[in-house]
């Protein structure tokens, strides 16, 4: 918990707070100096994302009139940021407040939290990494924490990183070829035969994640920063197919303590399979018994203008970006226990639940 | 069967005929993704502990648990004894099920019991808690200089904590249960 009194009392509180405050100095340091642009998209948009299991907070905005008009916050600045892309801004980042409703109050989620995003137009996913990697050890020497313990163990961040394919780590943590799992029917075979309770027509994803989740996450990066890529193709959400091996995607997560701190994309350009993709997202939605709105039309027409900028008929144009956890870095270099400590009167703080 | 959004603290499991009570859980939804819930449970039978990762639209079975509000008496041998406050009757809990969090019980404290089958399973103390300090080692001139702002004082339920050095013998203190760190004077 983190409310002022608690900073005033508690030194340990004071000095993850005083940490925190100096590490969002530190990330637009590393941007400005990196020549990126620093952007501000609106907090509050009528068209979400589409992600099936994301809540967004519904709000109303009235005119002078009185007349109501729906909006939500938003989960990541993602559309508004590639909206930008399309605009020409090519190396941009944004800090910002996201919100996603229905999480936990406490532990690694609070409803409001704070994330960066960056992109690069034209860009590739191994520019992201390197930019992700880079970041993490600016941060790091700068603010005098080189390693974060986790358990016991020290976890060097201005060492060496790991950069491991998803084949890579299911082998050495599940002892499988992945390449030979990459159907539902198959996937769910192995979950039934490791254990797990299979439901019929259950989705590739779910079946991925159940022994992911339970055999492989909490294992990565335990001994150095690692960085997890080419996902399935049933997992490419926004990214786009990889060129050599369609089988996968561009994609990649980074993981510190076992703990999932960014989310990154070899950015899908082409327009149709966008909109595809969402509708299919929104559908999902639909399903699950969620409220959905439109996909928003502004966004996949910025997504056509990105694809096809500037380059030979054919060919879409490459692109990177990357969605990272403000609240999860600073509490991975305090060592704090919950997110609650890293932010100034958090959801839990002010509901100030006894029991 | 339940849904997953009901897994919290305390809630007994049933597992593969085994019973297990959650003692942590964490929700993962990376957003780009199913979303999940992590638990880790302790095994009512044996006192094992195990990690199990649900899919939120997963159901799971969670065995019907009484929270109760209970007044906390006293240690006997291992077991902790507390007191249902609406029907005066004693029982008493096992010390590995209370595991660490009965350092924080002081006599008179209101804690909430779950109990399974008449059989106390789970504790949940309040977020903070009021104790008197009974022992504080003076400040010496010059600790706050020299960056001492806090001293380790013993409380009435023999709990030791890291306070601020303004704090002396005879001063009641409100104590973070999550965390075992000083709040402010109460």
């Amino acid at each position: 918990m983190s409310n002022w009194s608690d900073l005033k009392n508690n030194p340990r509180l004071r000095e993850i707070y005083t940490q925190r405050l100096k590490m969002i100095r530190l990330i637009r340091e590393f941007f400005w100096s990196a020549g990126f642009e620093e952007t501000a998209t609106p907090a509050a948009v009528r068209f979400p994302g589409q992600e099936p299991y994301l809540n967004p907070v519904p709000v109303l905005f009235h005119d002078s009139a009185g007349v109501e008009n729906k909006f939500y916050l938003q989960t990541s600045p993602e559309f508004a940021m590639k909206k930008l892309l399309a605009a020409g801004f090519g190396k941009i980042f944004q800090l910002c407040r996201c919100f996603r409703d229905f999480e936990q109050f406490g532990g690694n989620h609070n409803t409001e939290f704070t994330m960066i995003e960056w992109y690069r137009a034209p860009g590739t996913l191994e520019e992201i990494m390197d930019d992700t990697e880079k970041l993490f050890k600016y941060v790091a020497e700068k603010s005098g924490i080189g390693a974060v313990e986790h358990k016991g163990k020290k976890i060097n961040v201005v060492g060496g990183w790991e950069r491991l394919s998803m084949r890579e780590v299911w082998k050495k943590y599940v002892g499988v070829e992945l390449d030979d799992y990459l159907t539902s029917e198959k996937m769910a075979e192995l979950a039934r035969e490791r254990g797990y309770s299979v439901e019929a027509s259950e989705p590739y994803e779910d079946l991925f994640y159940k022994i992911f989740l339970n055999e492989i996450e909490t294992k990565l990066g335990l001994e150095k920063p690692v960085m997890i890529y080419d996902y399935p193709e049933q997992m490419c959400s926004l990214s786009r197919l990889s060129k050599n091996d369609p089988r996968y995607a561009e994609r990649f997560e980074l993981y510190i303590a076992g703990l999932e701190l960014a989310n990154a994309f070899g950015e899908l350009t082409d327009a149709v399979e966008q909109k595809k993709r969402l509708e299919a997202d929104k559908e999902k939605r639909k399903q699950l018994g969620k409220e959905t709105w439109p996909v928003d039309p502004d966004f996949i027409n910025a997504i056509k203008q990105i694809g096809e900028a500037g380059l030979p008929a054919g060919a879409l144009a490459e692109a990177g970006g990357i969605a990272l956890g403000v609240d999860r870095l600073v509490m991975l270099f305090t060592g704090a226990k919950d997110i609650n400590e890293v932010i100034f009167q958090a959801v839990g703080d002010q509901l100030d639940k006894t029991f | 069967m339940a849904s997953t959004s009901e897994i919290r603290k305390g809630v007994v499991i049933r597992q593969q005929n085994d019973l297990f009570v959650v003692v942590e859980f964490q929700h993962v939804n990376p957003g780009k993704g199913a979303a999940f819930v992590r638990t880790r449970m302790k095994s009512l039978a044996t006192g094992k502990v195990i990690e199990i990762t649900y899919k939120t639209v997963e159901s799971v079975d969670i065995v019907s648990v009484d929270f109760m509000t209970m007044q906390y008496l006293y240690k006997t041998g291992d077991n902790y004894a507390f007191m249902n406050m609406q029907s005066y009757e004693q029982i008493e809990m096992n010390g590995d099920l209370a595991g660490d969090d009965a350092k924080y019980l002081k006599e008179g404290l209101e804690v909430i019991v779950g109990m399974y089958e008449g059989r106390p399973v789970s504790i949940q103390l309040p977020k903070k808690v009021q104790y008197k300090v009974v022992e504080a080692p003076p400040a010496v001139k010059g600790d706050s200089a020299s960056g001492n702002v806090t001293k380790e004082v013993v409380l009435e339920n023999g709990l030791h904590v890291a306070a601020p050095i303004f704090i002396k013998e005879g001063e009641e203190i409100l104590v973070n249960t999550e965390t075992g760190e000083y709040s402010a004077r109460a």
